[in-house]
């Protein structure tokens, strides 16, 4: 059988027994309200991760067996951490597992070529517009102190903005694809600077409207941040233009200086973000994740130990301070040294892609991972103003973990591309004019 | 394109590495400076709904104890004398951390410290609840006193016994109910802390430890002493009804005509262009120096035993030494107040202010003692002894004769700071062998002058000390 599928399923059994690990840990230690009842759950979690397993020994079996098992792992925590803090949510976050692995599957089985993807781009593109400016238009929940744009659907929370975001990325993908080669350093070479294609600006100037609009009219520093982390790596790789690259970055420091000097609720957000120990109502979060931070230590207080209960959002915005409090600076750096290893594998996959696409596809879908974790995380630890964006597959905010889920097929449909990822790194054939279309 | 693939997982190295430095920054570099943060609730928060060890006055009176109750919780905090020692004990609540006694002893009431952790050999093995019971100085009967003394009033007053540094009383107006706070129902709970929080008066406040107030003629103890030191005591003034300062622009004014004269005739008439002078005489560098050995200035203020630093600023004598030496912007708390007045009845040996006498085990056998401390020797016992002769004289045909008790020779002090709007009275009760240092401060009370402000806050210092040194004496003194 395939050596990548054995290295994923070694790989599982250990995310497993970590898992099952921390939630005994938590259940045995006093106040912590863990009881028998949660051991469905429990096993209907790695039933789905056996699922996606089988399912990939199905229908990619070439793919790259590192992916799955770290976003496993970071689920599980997440999951364990979640029957911790607030057991009475379990079967929420089942059933939003268990739609995220519906997706999964659906997208696997039904995405077997990218191609595909790379033909339905303007649909594609129009539809994550649409989900992206919807919540701008529709706003609601929009003055909670750390909340992002939330829509209360019942009893389901749905937060589309991520979804909108991955297909901008796709859409993006394709039309860098399409149109980079008149515009490239390579193409042009750096002497002549403001010659070629006029519509080189395009994404320039809609990447610079959609980031000054999130900042403008949602207030959330993370997603701006995690809109232009994803931008700037993808276009900085498919095109790759110094003057243009110092042009975008000054219009973006313009658009944030000049919504902080007009819009006091930013002003506000920001006072408490660079002096969270005089303001209560902005502050408090920043301050109670802080003090649970230094109370967790070098070594953590132990699953089931910390004061979750009493951190704000400690399961959404918040999730990684519980898990850094109760298990550590150690555990703490693990999890995001996963998440750097989950870019590491994508950034790999990236140069490794035969297809222009497929390679720039890659960093688009590693970007919006990597960019959303390290937000989330830099909130938690007071290196961005507290607009959380949601933990990547840890955080229980339900349609984020399917939009993640989405995210991680695409990147595993890419690897499938790249029939050996050897240690020495391939390099790409050099663009030329004409590798138009990639195809 | 791949080299350009490069820069971003070098960017993205980069910006994780800042995040690895920060957490470690965060979670191991300061996180002791965090978990000792005064805004930090979130130990006491943890230990909320656990058992925890009451706290019971040296006449034996319990002012905090967890019962059990019916509910999820199962336990309550409850403090049967509600507001009456709402400042010493302070509260503990599950969404705002706690305050006083059950903040800055939490340790030894949740059982976290080892040596109440572990009571005897089994506890090794066992892992049982143990807590510790706290037995505080502070005496029911004097905090009644002083609590009836000061009704209608807004301010501070500290009892507190020279020997030994232990605080008998400590009463603080406005007050709030601690039971509000620590109840169960989150939301009433969180209203409540709302309300007296955001109050003007600042009732959750514990004004005696942690508010200062200009000192005024309060101060020239200080100036007294240090001219008894440089041996100016002989020094005469000559009468004078002004002092301009060499630096300093407001004139300094006696009301009463002329005056001067050597220290005792000064403190006698409250002579401030006197003391002006003196302290020009003595210089701010010796004024300074005593006042350093007192704990008023140049150090962070006293405080009891344990106690958080908190936000006051250190004290520094900036003015003039004109100004300095009658107490111009120089601040202090009552606590300072009564701590200075102390350290002059105990010979001019300083000792720490404390409010905990021991900790006991569940069968009440004494786990750890906090026996007297003492933090130096200020001023020279000489020095000391002539000023509580410069004070006992100041109430037998001074500035204080409000004070006087009959068939007791006391010591004492009354000032009200220029252009301020509070007043302050300190008593050593009996001056010879003293018991007690009582010191009484009043806030913008709605007195019409200066005159009927010093009466009233007379009559409540006296008030307190006479009944105070009428409680059965077998329990004042610590003996």
């Amino acid at each position: 059988m395939n050596n990548q599928r054995v290295v994923e399923l070694t790989l599982l059994l250990l995310a497993a027994f970590i898992t099952i690990a921390t939630v005994a840990v938590a259940a045995v230690g006093e106040d912590v309200a863990i009881g028998w009842d949660a051991l469905p759950y429990l096993v209907g979690l790695l039933a789905l991760w056996a699922i996606s397993h089988l399912a990939l020994r199905r229908w990619a079996p070439t793919s790259n067996g590192l992916l799955f098992p770290i976003t496993a792992l970071l689920q599980g925590l997440g999951f364990a951490f979640m029957l911790r803090i607030d057991p009475d949510s379990a079967s929420r976050h089942f059933a939003w597992s268990l739609a995220a692995t519906c997706g999964f599957l659906v997208v696997l089985a039904g995405l077997r070529n990218l191609v595909l993807l790379q033909r339905a781009w303007a649909y594609i593109g129009i539809f994550g517009f649409l989900v992206l400016v919807t919540p701008a238009i529709v706003t609601t929940n929009s003055r909670q102190p750390t909340g992002s744009q939330v829509f209360d659907l019942g009893p389901v929370r749905v937060a589309p903005q991520q979804l909108g975001i991955l297909c901008l990325v796709v859409f993006f993908a394709a039309w860098l694809t399409n149109h980079r080669f008149r515009n490239t350093a390579e193409h042009l070479g750096e002497l002549e600077r403001l010659d070629g294609d006029p519509s080189r600006f395009l994404p320039l100037v809609s990447g610079w409207l959609t980031t000054s609009v999130i900042i403008i009219f949602q207030f959330d520093m993370s997603l701006a941040f995690v809109t232009f982390a994803i931008f700037v790596s993808m276009w900085w790789v498919a095109v790759g233009r110094m003057v243009d690259l110092t042009i975008y970055l000054a219009a973006i420091g313009g658009s944030i200086a000049i919504a902080l000097v007009s819009i006091t609720e930013l002003q506000d957000r920001f006072a408490a973000w660079i002096d969270p120990w005089s303001n209560s109502e902005f502050g408090a979060p920043i301050t109670r994740s802080m003090f649970a931070l230094a109370g967790g230590g070098l070594t953590g207080t132990g699953p089931g130990g910390g004061s979750a209960d009493w951190v704000p959002g400690a399961t959404d915005q918040f999730a990684f301070v519980p898990i850094a409090e109760e298990l550590g600076f150690i555990g703490g750096a693990a999890v995001f040294s996963s998440y750097l290893l989950l870019v590491g594998v994508g950034l790999r996959l990236a140069i490794a892609a035969r297809r222009e696409f497929d390679s720039i596809l890659a960093i688009g879908t590693t970007i919006f991972l990597g960019s959303q974790a390290w937000a989330a995380i830099a909130v938690a630890v007071r290196l961005l103003p507290p607009t959380g964006s949601s933990l990547p597959f840890v955080a229980f905010n339900g349609s984020v973990l399917v939009t993640c889920n989405l995210a991680l097929v695409l990147l595993l449909r890419i690897s499938e591309t790249v029939p050996f990822v050897s240690d020495r790194t391939q390099v790409l054939p050099q663009v030329t004019p004409q590798a138009r279309g990639g195809k | 394109m791949t080299r350009r693939l490069t820069h971003v997982g070098v960017v993205f190295l980069v910006i994780y590495g800042l995040l690895f430095f920060r957490l470690e920054m965060i979670q191991v570099l300061n996180a002791n400076s965090l978990r000792d943060h005064s805004q930090n609730s979130r130990e006491i928060t943890l230990v909320f709904d656990k058992p925890r060890g009451s706290i019971r006055t040296a006449d034996g009176e319990i002012v905090a104890q967890t019962v059990a109750v019916s509910g999820k919780q199962g336990r309550l905090r409850q403090y049967p004398y509600g507001p009456l020692y709402s400042h010493v004990a302070g509260f503990i609540s599950a969404e705002n951390g706690g305050s006083g006694l059950e903040r800055t002893h939490n340790k030894f009431l949740a059982g976290e410290d080892l040596g109440v952790r572990i009571q005897d050999n089994r506890d090794l093995f066992i892992d049982r609840a143990r807590t510790g019971q706290i037995e505080i100085s502070v005496r029911h009967d004097v905090q009644l006193i002083t609590r009836a003394a000061m009704t209608g009033h807004v301010g501070a007053a500290v009892v507190l016994e020279p020997v030994s540094g232990s605080v008998l009383g400590l009463w603080n107006a406005p007050h709030f109910d601690p039971n509000h706070l620590s109840s169960h129902d989150l939301t009433a709970a969180m209203t409540d802390y709302g309300v007296l929080f955001s109050d003007p008066e600042q009732p959750l406040l514990n004004r005696a430890e942690f508010q200062n107030h200009e000192m005024g003629s309060l101060f020239t103890i200080v100036t007294a002493a240090a001219a008894i030191e440089q041996e100016l005591s002989g020094f005469v003034v000559p009468p004078l009804e002004a002092v301009t300062p060499v630096d300093d622009s407001r004139v300094i004014t006696h009301t009463d005509g002329v005056c001067g004269g050597n220290i005792a005739s000064l403190m006698l008439t409250g002579c401030f262009p006197g003391w002006a002078t003196m302290g020009e005489k003595i210089g701010r560098p010796g004024l300074n120096d005593v006042s350093q050995r007192l704990g008023l200035s140049e150090s962070s203020p006293i405080r009891l035993e344990g106690s958080p630093q908190g936000a006051l600023q250190v004290t520094r004598l900036d003015l003039s030494a004109s100004h300095a030496a009658i107490g111009t912007g120089l601040h202090a708390t009552p606590l300072q107040v009564a701590h200075v007045f102390a350290t002059v009845a105990n010979g001019g040996s300083r000792m720490q202010p404390r409010v905990v006498e021991r900790v006991l085990a569940h069968d009440g056998k004494v786990l750890q003692e906090f026996g007297p401390s003492v933090l130096g020797q200020s001023i020279s016992k000489e020095t000391a002894a002539e000023l509580r002769e410069l004070l006992a004289q100041n109430v037998i045909h001074g500035t204080a004769q409000d004070l006087s008790i009959s068939g007791m020779e006391v010591g004492g002090m009354v000032a009200s700071p220029f252009l301020a709007k509070h007043v302050w009275a300190v008593v050593i009760a009996p001056v010879t062998l003293p018991e007690v240092v009582v010191a009484v401060l009043l806030e913008h009370d709605s007195f019409d002058d200066h005159q009927t402000a010093e009466a009233h806050v007379a009559a409540i210092t006296r008030r307190i000390t006479e009944a105070v040194l009428r409680l059965p004496s077998s329990n004042v003194g610590g003996s």
